[in-house]
């Protein structure tokens, strides 16, 4: 049977179905077609129905160019107050047009149209669409991670009233062709908000996402983001801030910067924006813990306070002879111990003080302990046994990520072989083993007050856990592609994930619903930092941008220069929150002016609503490393700054 | 078919696919089947490739490796591609033939039992953690820890293209001061964009060092002066101070010449190499102060108190291996430099007889003669060997065509009586021998005729011809060092530079004009840029002055002791070509103690030596170490001593 006949045929036995005699004995004479083809009119009823959408307007191939280029033109002539906003559709509409071209059979029709139009999208979709290029047939969708995102989610284009009553108006006199409409109906959500239209950088601060922008109805609910009041330690002195404040007096304008910073460490108990203490069962303090605590406060106080004119000392770390192979790092809270993970698989712990590590005796000893001594804790360990680096071995795939507990006798570690451990720095063994992620685990983080800890993975969730739970207490699910990096926030109610989706999202502990969505970035987020304060949140990409997000509002609040030219592997904030560093594989260091950016943002929002520059002036510093990626910083409580790199050789 | 999809993607070709299908065994793969293979294998590989550079990111690398695809088709439940390693870079052969073109990688097969047998490899070292600042207060330490704070590219730029540093006034990524404090709020409350001042200030720690420094490198202690040249020559972050070293260079050469402290000068040429070799240091800035000193080293009268006893002449060779080096480094079409420092040694040489010829007219015929035939032994020999370290050619064209006339001064030197003079005509001879024998050779031809060479070459003919038969015989048919080294440096021959003659016309009018007393007034502070090292009184007083009558021309560069006229920087613009006036002093301006070294020199000009050491009124100068210096190679030093017999032999 010619594959020219078979149209003519399903039509003939449509017409047969529906009994038209007259048109289908026109037809016959027509086509001429011959009695033989005609007697075994017998096609499947599902195929009869492919063949005949296949006539829908939709498939012909050259009204997409007409249509795709119609849209242009509307956005390109509309006004220029929503210009930009209108524009946003054209990258979706754009996407999916080329995917019913792929699933309508005209390969090389979206092939054409990918390269007609496909260079005229914004740069940062470029990455998307080469993904998406891979797909270059029916079948090819179903396996392809982003075509699936794109058929199955929709696309979410926020304008204004103004402009989607103009939209409404040219869909309406697009008659000839559906193909436009229909992609709308089915595949993108217009979200309309009330104001005016907005700018091309206020529409560029917010896009990137996979899935378009945020829409502001889910950044509705209430997040707390203030800090918990500090249980009382007895040891504590006079109240660091207060220090602080007595230092300041003589520079004038620093004083008033300061006070903004302080506002949420100065007054925890009447913070409104704090969770009630109680929101998260947290674990009751041990008498170890809090000697640790009274200790940091004690170093605290003799803490160096930062800002643009006295820039902190860095101390740099090289790990020698590592190559490639060292993975993560993280240095524990009071800085005497640096982890480094590793992609063979083992963990390794160095001591920073010349404190060596101890290890614990062994049980039969132990038991010869008196428990009521004083020192007990200093009795157990081994005498002897003693080192500058201990290595730990378990793990069965590179080790992603290594994390020291708030309390400096745990660490946590996740790894390609999708398990999470826990690892008792006493007697330096593994203590857990936590399954529950299917695939390879990105990250892994403390809670600031210990026992809980959260995960995240390939496997597109984040997960909660408690220590003392095999299994996982929340799991958050919701990100469209990878969650590449979490970070808890400093009141532990919190988690924000970073994801190859492209957006941050912040869940609640409690609840384990999503609390924010944010978008703004335009690539892989790949580490996240929470201010001191708890209402901003830090993120950087794997393009080497850097974005800083107001958690109050769930909108980006400064996008800085994105002077890193290599993914952005490490962020810390200074002790006092006044300086954000940043750590690149591009082997520097970069110190921005974290007071000035919240200023700006707070200023701004008197005004206008969230208008993003791009100045120079939030750069304080850049160092440069030889050859030495930064895999991680770390600002000691003095607001001395750590980092870790790997040298990787001259040039 | 990948051809015009090159932005979104290229795929394999239906080529590719037919070879992998020949490779396991199947002939002949439809157009079709490949077409459909090649597509699906295409996409497959992308999707791996895709999941893969997760694994990479992760691993925070930047450049994929087998582990990241292996992990890659892990998480796809595909087994992994054994057996496969990641080596630096993957060499791809190519080959055609019979119309196709195949990209491979070439496998070795490996010998089991060798791998076996052969000792096990090196355990790889362990992983270890060090600890360096990389910033303290917001300023980075120079440390070797650290990168350089301006590349050496960036101080190359600065010097080729000053414009360049203007345009980027706020470059807050080079290490330098950083913007805050002071300077800041000084940079904002001036609204006026004026060209950004050179920072000459040194913090104090390199002000320290600065004073470790120049005191270890003309120091007594050999040991500290080793680790201050090692330390020039490898630290990094040198460039704030190369101005104040730049100078403590050519300040210390102007007074110890004056003073003739050969040992001091060596320590000044060492300094000067270590420099030189500081692989991030560009000192192109500071020639102008580093030249004259150099050039003053290699063809100065007199460098020594005892020039009968003292190894000068291992002063010139090295100081005329620095000046090749200088050359070779730095000399660019702009700066000309070799064209310029090749004029100044063929002046030296100026000949005679030649001017005679030439322009000998007038009444000034015979003083110029006589003045000429004034140039010292001493500067000859180093005019000779700055002009050898330059290479054959420079060789050939300048020195060979004077060799009759250098062959009569050492006939001359060689039959007196003075005994330095003596000496002085014996080094010369032989340097003269060792320069130009490799070239002699490749000039003539084989039969070499004793009566040839005397008629060609003068006084040294005979022995010229010797040497050459020397060299001919011997198998190795190479010159003697410094002759071989210079080959590989072969100018790009001077074709502005002026033959002797056309100089000496062109020069004669110009310097009749010129000043007829010689006066030198040197003038430095004592420490620490008085290097002097026993130099008790706080002032002393030492003048220098020469009369000349007034038609003195065609004086020679190098014929004084403090004449430094080697303005490396300016070549039309030469300044008074019979005085130079040096002042130096602390920069803060306040008087100290100066010294005030002034030779005086009666005026004579038919006296043979006009300026010869016992005539120069002057405070002794203990040489206070031996001067033993390392020649080019930087290694274990051989005392002067051996240098010289070397010479004389």
């Amino acid at each position: 049977m010619g594959d020219k006949n078979t149209p003519l045929l399903a039509v003939l036995q449509l017409l047969r179905k529906y009994n038209l005699k007259g048109t289908e004995d026109i037809l016959r004479k027509e086509a001429s077609l011959g009695d033989v083809e005609y007697e075994n009119l017998d096609l499947p009823e599902v195929e009869l129905a492919s063949i005949l959408t296949a006539h829908h307007t939709e498939s012909d191939p050259y009204s997409y160019e007409f249509a795709y280029d119609t849209l242009k033109k509307f956005v390109e002539n509309s006004l220029d107050i929503n210009k930009h906003e209108l524009s946003t559709l054209l990258y979706p509409v754009f996407v999916h047009m080329y995917l019913l071209l792929i699933i309508y059979d005209h390969n090389e029709h979206a092939v054409n149209f990918l390269e007609k139009f496909g260079t005229e999208q914004e740069d940062y979709c470029q990455e998307d669409l080469k993904r998406l290029s891979i797909v270059k047939h029916k079948d090819q969708i179903k396996g392809n991670e982003l075509a699936e995102i794109y058929s199955t989610n929709k696309f979410v284009v926020q304008l204004s009233r103004d402009a989607s009553s103009q939209l409404k108006r040219f869909l309406h006199e697009q008659k000839s062709s559906t193909v436009i409409i229909n992609i709308i109906n089915n595949h993108i959500q217009v979200e309309v908000h009330d104001g005016p239209g907005r700018t091309q950088a206020q529409v560029r601060a917010t896009t990137g996402g996979i899935l378009g922008e945020a829409t502001r109805n889910e950044n509705r609910t209430k997040v707390y983001y203030g800090l918990l009041k500090e249980p009382d330690i007895q040891v504590l002195p006079a109240p660091v801030e207060d220090e602080e404040e007595v230092e300041e007096t003589p520079d004038k304008p620093k004083k008033k910067k300061a006070k903004k910073d302080n506002i949420f460490m100065k007054k925890p108990k009447s913070d409104p924006n704090a969770p009630p203490n109680d929101r998260i069962p947290l674990p009751e303090l041990k008498e170890t813990d809090k000697i640790e605590k009274g200790k940091a406060l004690r170093e605290a106080s003799k803490r160096i306070q930062l800002g643009p004119e006295s820039l902190p000392s860095i101390c740099f770390y090289t790990l020698l002879n590592s190559g490639h192979t060292a993975v993560c790092t993280d240095i524990c809270d009071d800085s005497t111990l640096l982890a480094v993970g590793f992609s063979n698989s083992h963990i390794k712990v160095w001591t920073l003080t010349p404190v060596k590590l101890r290890g614990m005796k062994s049980a039969e000893k132990l038991q010869d302990i008196d428990r009521e001594a004083g020192d007990v804790l200093v009795r157990m360990m081994e005498e002897k046994d003693r080192d500058t680096c201990r290595t730990l071995y378990g793990h069965s795939g590179s080790v992603y990520k290594v994390a020291f507990d708030p309390f400096k006798t745990l660490l946590l570690s996740c790894s390609e072989d999708s398990t999470v451990r826990l690892w008792s720095l006493q007697c330096w063994t593994c203590l857990v083993v936590y399954r529950g992620h299917v695939w390879p685990v990105w990250d892994v983080r403390w809670s600031p007050h210990g026992h809980y800890f959260v995960s995240a993975g390939h496997d597109r969730t984040a997960r909660l856990w408690a220590t003392d739970h095999h299994q996982p207490l929340r799991i958050f699910s919701g990100h469209l592609s990878d969650v590449d990096c979490v970070q808890f926030h400093p009141n532990s109610n919190y988690v924000a994930t970073g994801s190859s989706d492209r957006t941050v999202r912040l869940w609640d502990c409690l609840t384990g619903t999503q609390v924010r969505i944010m978008t703004g970035h335009k690539s892989t987020i790949f580490t996240l930092a929470f201010s001191v304060c708890g209402r901003w949140l830090a993120s950087g990409g794997s393009a080497g941008e850097l974005l800083v997000f107001d958690i109050s509002t769930g909108s980006p609040s400064a996008l800085l220069p994105p002077l890193h030219t290599a993914p952005i592997h490490a962020l810390a904030f200074s002790r006092d929150g006044t300086v954000l560093s940043s750590g690149s594989l591009d082997c520097t260091i970069k110190l921005w002016d974290f007071a000035a950016i919240t200023e700006e943002a707070n200023g701004e929002e008197a005004g206008a609503n969230n208008s993003i520059q791009k100045e120079e002036k939030f750069l304080l510093r850049s160092f440069a490393t030889k050859n030495s990626p930064i895999k991680g910083l770390h600002f000691t409580r003095r607001n001395l700054l750590l980092a870790v790199g790997s040298y990787e050789g001259s040039a | 078919m990948g051809d015009s999809e090159f932005v979104y993607g290229s795929s394999l070709s239906l080529d590719s696919m037919k070879v992998i299908a020949e490779s396991i065994g199947i002939g002949a793969l439809g157009d079709d089947a490949a077409k459909e293979l090649a597509d699906d294998v295409t996409f497959r590989l992308k999707v791996i490739v895709q999941d893969s550079m997760k694994f990479m990111h992760h691993s925070k690398r930047q450049k994929l490796s087998i582990t990241d695809i292996d992990n890659a088709l892990k998480i796809k439940n595909i087994e992994c591609q054994y057996g496969f390693i990641q080596p630096d870079s993957l060499p791809f052969r190519f080959a055609s033939g019979g119309g196709r073109e195949l990209h491979f990688i070439e496998e070795k097969e490996v010998d089991l039992s060798e791998i076996l047998s052969a000792p096990p490899p090196k355990i790889p070292l362990d992983v270890s953690v060090r600890a360096h600042w990389l910033s303290v207060d917001g300023v980075q330490p120079t440390v070797p820890e650290n990168p350089p704070p301006l590349s050496k590219e960036a101080q190359k730029l600065e010097s080729v293209d000053p414009i360049s540093k203007l345009s980027k006034p706020t470059n807050k990524d080079a290490a330098g001061k950083p913007m805050c404090g002071k300077a800041a709020r000084l940079k904002a409350s001036e609204s006026v964009h004026v060209k950004q001042l050179a920072t000459h200030e040194l913090s104090v720690e390199q002000q320290l060092y600065y004073k470790e420094i120049t005191e270890a490198c003309v120091g007594s202690d050999e040991g500290r002066r080793a680790e201050a040249l090692q330390s020039l020559s490898c630290d990094p972050g040198l460039h704030e101070m190369l101005p104040r070293m730049c100078t403590f260079i050519s300040e210390g050469v102007k007074v110890n010449v004056v003073q003739n402290n050969l040992a001091l000068l060596i320590y000044l040429m060492r300094m000067v190499k270590a420099l030189l070799d500081n692989q991030s240091l560009y000192l192109e800035k500071y020639l102008h102060e580093l030249i004259p000193s150099v050039s003053t080293c290699i063809v100065s009268r007199q460098l020594c108190l005892r020039p009968e006893m003292d190894n000068h002449w291992a002063l010139r060779d090295f100081a005329a291996r620095l000046m090749a080096q200088i050359c070779k480094t730095f000399n660019t079409s702009t700066n000309n430099l070799q064209t310029r420092v090749t004029r100044l040694f063929a002046k030296a040489l100026q000949c005679p007889s030649q001017t005679n010829n030439e322009s000998g007219v007038g009444p000034s015929m015979v003083t110029t003669m006589k003045e000429s035939e004034k140039t010292p032994l001493a500067s000859l020999y180093g005019a000779v060997q700055g002009l050898a370290e330059l290479g054959p050619e420079v060789v050939k064209v300048f020195i060979l065509p004077r060799v009759r006339w250098l062959g009569e001064r050492v006939e001359g030197a060689l039959s007196g009586l003075g005994g330095a003079d003596r000496l002085a005509a014996g080094n010369l001879k032989h340097q003269l021998l060792k320069v130009l024998a490799p070239v002699v050779r490749q000039l003539r031809q084989p039969p070499d005729l004793s009566d040839d060479y005397k008629r060609d070459y003068g006084y040294l003919g005979p022995s010229l011809h010797q040497a050459v038969a020397k060299i001919r015989s011997s198998p190795s048919a190479g010159g003697s060092g410094g002759a071989v080294a210079v080959v590989t440096c072969t100018p790009p021959l001077v074709p502005s530079a002026p033959s002797p003659q056309q100089s000496h016309i062109t020069h004669t009018p110009k310097t009749v004009e010129t000043v007829a007393s010689r006066n030198v007034v040197i003038s430095a502070s004592p420490a620490p840029q008085s290097p002097a090292p026993s130099t008790p009184p706080p002032q002393k007083f030492v003048i220098v002055s020469q009369q000349k009558p007034p038609q003195v021309i065609n004086t020679q560069p190098a014929s004084g002791a403090g004449h430094i006229m080697v303005h490396s920087s300016q070549p039309t613009l030469v300044r008074s070509q019979n005085s130079v006036v040096v002042t130096s002093g602390p920069a803060s301006g306040a008087a100290p103690p100066q010294k005030v070294v002034v030779v005086g020199v009666q005026p004579s000009h038919h006296q043979a030596s006009i300026s010869a050491p016992g005539q120069v009124s002057q405070a002794p100068v203990s040489v206070v170490a031996k001067p033993v210096f390392a020649r080019g190679s930087g290694g274990p030093q051989a005392p002067p001593e051996l240098d010289d017999l070397s010479h004389l032999a």
